[in-house]
């Protein structure tokens, strides 16, 4: 029997070129190259290791606008077997909660599935909520955050990285689990493997396909809105140049302006 | 509960009062991004003339519940059994969401720790709640008793503002490091209700096998932390950083590429995905600036960065810079506060 592997994946705005439009104050998508979300490249190789290891079905999954077929091709051209691309224009607009719940619709459709794997967080919605929302949905148990995962004998074992140390937990499949980013080093697309992908090609299922009604998605299943952007503004910081011959005045300067003390204070 | 259907709004948002925040613990203390959140549920609370309950889970909660009332809780509504000793995504999401329908609090705050968001997901789902993650600001308007929930976004250049108008509770996740710890009272009074449970065999699966503590600086609290980054070239570049923050009496931070490297440990990372600081002063070091690690330090009240590359993206954001190779100008910032503390003559300070 081999696994059955699900990677939830995201097509983001690549966050080194992000570009806002300064009328809208929303992002400018036509100027804003988009590449998959970089845990989520994690998350597949976390399940590409599982499979190599002890044998596994990999399905790729993924919500968003048609020009995510690039992600879709690229996770193929790295191993995953299949690729399922949740599209529909009902779909945009959607916060955690309809994601969630469309990607857990999406999933379920599929079948019978043993590991769900995410990235931590997606770039550039940074929530980290949609991977546990999928697991409620699913109604199964969820390992977060995580930088080691092994699957023995009907189990996830698995290291959690916790702000004060590392908690090493096992817990029986069905579950989700998320990864960190840099948690692996995600190997590379070949050519070969690319044009399979392409010759191969993924899935485009819609709401109906997956069974939900329009109502219950995008903006309009959302139960938060966005009211308003504004900008962030900050401080104007003087970066005064200091050579290296004037360090020792830099430094006196920072002690009468206290702030080094000589004191110790807390 | 679970199962795949959609939000329903609730249906009377006016019988929902009070506003709710979760207490993280470890070991059964509780943790500083808790008292946080008992710092700005209580200002919430206030505004609208509601109170502020706590929710506190663990092994043994006594103790923690009365620490809970002196900082500020009305209400403490605890849940205590062995099983919840350690943190646990089912039993820890079951008997809160459980608490929620019980008491139908309008507001929900959870702090945007690892747990807290492993949390507040589930219980939002559960409850067929709204939730915004990891907020910055938080206020709520007195007349519609609606939660203005804040977040950065793009890359922190813009904050959001996000409304929940129609379900309930309206929820919001909080970075940790941003709200400020309230103030003890002792005499404070509050009401403690906890509860002995015992959860379902079935969502007790998940074994903690072992935790390895890791040595926390808290970074948070310092008045001086300087960071280290790629620019350091080898692990060995942190001797120099330490040598540096031993110096000035501060603690070590670094970029996260220096921690996924392994040249020190994760919990010295500022930025987004690490810690969020705020010291006097912050020197950055071999730190090319992206917003990731501006996001945890720009707040410092004076920043100092080296840098060799005259454009570096840090400089924008810093009071001083020195254009230099960081294996010059830090020896020489060594030598110059040392020089000028034996000019005053004191004896070397230790980390605060
Ligand atoms: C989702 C996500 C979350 C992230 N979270 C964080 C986070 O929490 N914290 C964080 O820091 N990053 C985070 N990052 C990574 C972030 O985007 C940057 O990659 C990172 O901050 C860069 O680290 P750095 O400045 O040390 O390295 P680099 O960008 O490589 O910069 C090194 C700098 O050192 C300078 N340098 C080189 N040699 C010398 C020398 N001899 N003397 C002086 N200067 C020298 C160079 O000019 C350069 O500016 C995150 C990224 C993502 C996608």
């Amino acid at each position: 029997m081999v696994l059955e592997i699900i990677v939830m994946v995201k097509q983001v705005p690549d966050s080194q070129e992000v570009v806002i439009d300064p009328v809208t104050m929303n992002l400018n998508r036509s100027l804003t190259r988009n590449v998959t979300n970089r845990a989520d490249e994690n998350a597949l190789e976390a399940a590409l290791r599982l499979k190599d290891s002890v044998g596994a079905n990999v399905t790729v999954v993924s919500m968003g606008p048609p020009q995510a077929e690039t992600t879709m091709i690229e996770c193929l051209a790295r191993g995953a077997d299949r690729a399922i691309l949740a599209s529909d224009r009902f779909f945009g607009g959607a916060d955690t909660y309809p994601t969630g719940l469309t990607l857990a619709a999406t999933i379920s459709k599929i079948g019978k599935f043993d590991i769900i794997i995410a990235g931590e967080e997606t770039s550039d919605s940074s929530t980290g909520h949609v991977g546990p929302g999928v697991a409620e949905f699913l109604d199964i148990d969820q390992v977060t955050y995580t930088s080691k995962v092994e699957y023995k004998d009907g189990y996830v074992i698995a290291e959690r990285e916790l702000e004060d140390g590392t908690e090493v937990v096992k817990v029986p499949t069905p579950v989700l689990v998320t990864v960190l980013l840099n948690s692996n080093v995600p190997r590379r697309q070949t050519l070969r493997r690319k044009i399979d992908a392409i010759r191969k090609g993924f899935e485009v299922w819609d709401h109906d396909r997956i069974g939900l009604q329009p109502e219950w998605v995008g903006v309009r299943g959302s139960p938060t809105i966005v009211r308003r952007m504004r900008p962030i503004k900050e401080r104007e910081r003087a970066a005064k140049k200091i050579e290296l011959s004037a360090v020792g005045d830099l430094v006196k300067e920072l002690y009468e302006k206290n702030v080094l003390k000589l004191e110790v204070d807390s | 509960m679970a199962g795949i259907k959609p939000a329903t709004p609730a249906s009377k948002p006016e019988e929902y009062k009070n506003v709710f925040v979760y207490l993280e613990t470890r070991d059964d203390r509780l943790l500083r991004p808790a008292l946080e959140m008992i710092g700005v549920g209580k200002k919430i609370a206030e505004k609208v003339n509601e109170k502020l309950y706590c929710i506190l889970l663990g092994g043994n909660i006594r103790d923690q519940a009365k620490e809970a009332v002196s900082y500020g809780c009305d209400v403490v509504l605890g849940a205590e059994s062995p099983a919840l000793a350690t943190y646990r995504t089912l039993p820890y999401s079951h008997i809160i969401a459980d608490f929620v329908k019980e008491e139908k609090p309008n507001i929900f705050l959870i702090p945007a720790t690892r747990n807290g968001r492993d949390l507040a997901s589930r219980i939002a789902v559960r409850c067929e709640a709204g939730v915004t993650a990891d907020c910055t600001e938080i206020d709520v308007e007195q007349d519609t008793r609606i939660l203005l929930a804040n977040r950065p976004t793009y890359g922190e250049s813009m904050l959001a503002e996000i409304l929940c108008k129609r379900h309930r509770p309206q929820m919001a996740t909080a970075r940790p490091g941003i709200f400020p710890v309230p103030e003890k009272v002792k005499s404070a009074k509050g009401e403690i209700r906890i509860r002995e449970i015992s959860p379902d065999k079935a969502i007790l699966k998940k074994e903690i096998l072992e935790y390895r503590k890791k040595n926390v600086v808290d970074l948070t609290a310092a008045k001086v932390v300087v960071s280290g980054g790629m620019g350091l070239g080898k692990p060995d570049g942190f001797k120099l950083i330490q040598e540096l923050a031993d110096e000035l009496g501060g603690v070590v931070g670094a970029s996260r590429p220096a921690v996924d490297m392994g040249w020190i440990s994760r919990d010295h990372q500022v930025g987004q995905t690490g810690q969020t600081v705020r010291p006097r002063l912050y020197v950055a070091v071999g730190i090319s600036g992206k917003i990731q690690h501006i996001m945890g330090m720009k707040n410092s009240e004076t920043i100092l960065s080296i840098n060799t590359d005259p454009n570096a993206e840090i400089f924008k954001y810093s009071d001083y810079v020195i254009v230099d190779d960081l294996y010059k100008a830090v020896p020489a910032l060594i030598q110059e506060v040392r020089k000028y503390k034996s000019e005053k003559q004191v004896a070397p300070t230790e980390p605060s």
